[in-house]
């Protein structure tokens, strides 16, 4: 058993070691996307949208962008990122033949995206803090939970993608048809409390919506403890779910 | 140190491994030769877990690597048959991350990379990325990569395959000291000159099962007359007319002449002589004659 963890972690360490070697070009999108649509939404809109929730549109728009950048960062990490190691470099055929197993390049992965996600969203959420768009700044640890919570989730979407198609191209299926609509539907961009009851109901079994509802909580301060037991709840219950079928469907691939 | 007993690997309705029988000992150097598609590279791949046997039995230091593939790996090394090396990683990088998942202490990480780089005159390129390494080089790597753990067992997957000669003598030379160091080698090829020149013993591998096997010479002496004579397309009518009566001489016909076996040199050199018949070549059998016979020549259609 501490061997498998110490190996999960190597894997991780894997991730990392490549990560930090383009710092800044991986941090980027990090800040510039929400950035811009701070600008974009937050003030072009925002201009219409005076009372949203009680609250300026740029107030509202906030939180919900942590959960988007740790949407975005784990899924196409392991989407195409692994696709790409899986497919095209081969690099767990020859990994698979050091005491290294399915597991740990799974669970190590599904680790660094949790660990990716949260670093994300503290990122995304202090540049917001910066922009006076949250209540209390100290708060900003606890985004971190925010963003491993959705990561985790959502990095196994990406491995079922991964063992999923057939070819490279369809993730843009699995994108147009999950992801955006994921991104559009969650309560980021105005409150769910508005959509219609069908796509309300579906949006609850996936992890968005949930991570959209915490970090709303932690950025107005509002009803935090709760939302961390239900939606905090939700979130491990639909990542134990998805990590479990991600490594049962991975394993396929990578085991003859 | 292998043990395979009636092993089975079927994928979906293809048999790629159908019914095998191998025995492979400590301090060997066993070749898997056969064609592309004969069940080498699936057996390779059961021996430590990444594809699993549909039945039968396969034991590896004695554990079942469908149960105990952990235990296997870390006393083997493997050079893969596709290079597989981490394109976002330096050479070096890409050896320490192999450390530290073989589970070599993290003191000793260093010196072990650093030494077998040298061993494999590759130091000069330890910070570079891998897309700057040159084919052979990357071979090379692969080879430092296998060796890390000091494994007591070695495979090697069509290790010289798209290399240089030059690339291909110096990993030879490498595998020749590995194996008279104690190292237990297991080698699949294409490549004749490589078997004959590495493996004390073989098996030649047709369809998922062994079609011969044997020491190089005991193949050869098993399986073909001693000599071949290998003449031009142009004397095809006479060569056929001389021999088609004569029981000692075999006759077969290939793209590049007519090949004329036979058990002595001189009812080669008689053709010549009686018959003003003047070879290509005359040379001894050699494993590739064993190879076409044992696999026979057209099965590499859908191969």
């Amino acid at each position: 058993m501490r061997n498998t963890i110490q190996l999960f972690f190597y894997i991780t360490l894997r991730n990392w070691t490549v990560y930090k070697k383009d710092f800044i070009a991986n941090i980027s999108p990090t800040v510039a996307d929400p950035a811009l649509i701070l600008v974009s939404l937050g003030l072009g809109l925002g201009t219409y949208l005076t009372n949203v929730e009680g609250m300026s549109y740029m107030h509202f728009l906030a939180p919900g962008l942590t959960v988007a950048t740790a949407l975005f960062t784990s899924f196409f990490e392991s989407s195409y990122g692994f696709y790409v190691r899986m497919s095209y470099e081969n690099v767990f055929k020859a990994m698979l033949t050091t005491p290294i197993g399915v597991r740990e390049v799974v669970f190590g992965e599904l680790i660094w995206v949790g660990l990716k996600g949260a670093l994300m969203a503290v990122g995304v959420s202090i540049v917001l803090a910066l922009c006076g768009l949250m209540v209390n700044p100290w708060l900003i640890p606890a985004v971190a939970i925010v963003g491993c919570l959705v990561a985790l989730p959502c990095g196994a979407m990406g491995l079922l993608a991964t063992a999923w198609v057939k070819n490279i191209n369809q993730f843009q299926t699995v994108y147009s048809f999950l992801i955006a609509p994921l991104y559009f539907l969650s309560g980021i961009f105005f409150p769910i409390e508005q959509m219609n009851n069908i796509v309300r109901f579906v949006a609850n079994f996936f992890p968005l919506i949930h991570g959209v509802r915490i970090a709303q909580a932690i950025f107005w301060q509002k009803d935090i403890a709760e939302a961390l037991a239900v939606h905090g709840g939700i979130l491990i219950l639909q990542s134990a779910v998805l990590c479990t079928l991600a490594y049962t469907q991975i394993r396929k691939k990578l085991i003859n | 140190m292998i043990t395979a007993k009636s092993l089975v690997k079927k994928f979906g309705d293809f048999t790629a491994v159908d019914g095998l029988n191998l025995q492979i000992n400590q301090g060997e150097c066993f070749g898997l030769l056969g064609p592309n598609g004969a069940g080498k590279s699936t057996f390779i791949s059961m021996t430590y877990g990444t594809v699993q046997r549909t039945s039968g039995e396969l034991t590896v230091f004695g554990y079942d690597p469908k149960t105990h593939s952990r235990e296997i790996k870390k006393r083997m090394g493997v050079v893969t048959q596709e290079n597989a090396l981490d394109e976002s990683l330096t050479v070096f990088e890409n050896m320490m991350i192999y450390c530290a998942f073989i589970g070599i202490p993290k003191a000793e990480r260093q010196k072990r990379v650093e030494e077998l780089l040298d061993y494999m005159n590759l130091m000069h390129k330890k910070d570079m990325p891998i897309m700057a390494l040159s084919g052979g080089m990357k071979r090379r790597l692969v080879f430092v990569r296998a060796l890390l753990g000091k494994p007591e067992l070695l495979i090697l997957d069509e290790p010289t395959t798209g290399l240089d000669p030059a690339v291909r003598h110096l990993l030879w030379g490498k595998v020749k000291e590995l194996h008279s160091q104690g190292t237990t080698i297991v080698l699949t090829t294409h490549y004749m000159h490589e078997a004959e020149v590495l493996c004390n013993r073989l098996v030649i591998m047709n369809k998922g099962i062994v079609a011969g096997h044997g020491s190089p010479k005991e193949l050869i002496n098993q399986h073909t007359p001693g000599y071949v004579g290998i003449f031009s397309d142009d004397d095809r009518a006479h060569v056929n007319q001389i021999t088609s009566n004569d029981s000692s001489y075999i006759l077969t016909e290939d793209t590049s002449g007519v090949y004329v076996r036979t058990n002595s040199l001189e009812a080669l050199t008689t053709l010549h002589t009686k018959n003003n018949l003047t070879p290509l070549q005359i040379r001894p059998s050699n494993l590739e004659d064993v190879f076409l016979k044992l696999t026979g020549q057209d099965i590499t259609v859908d191969a």
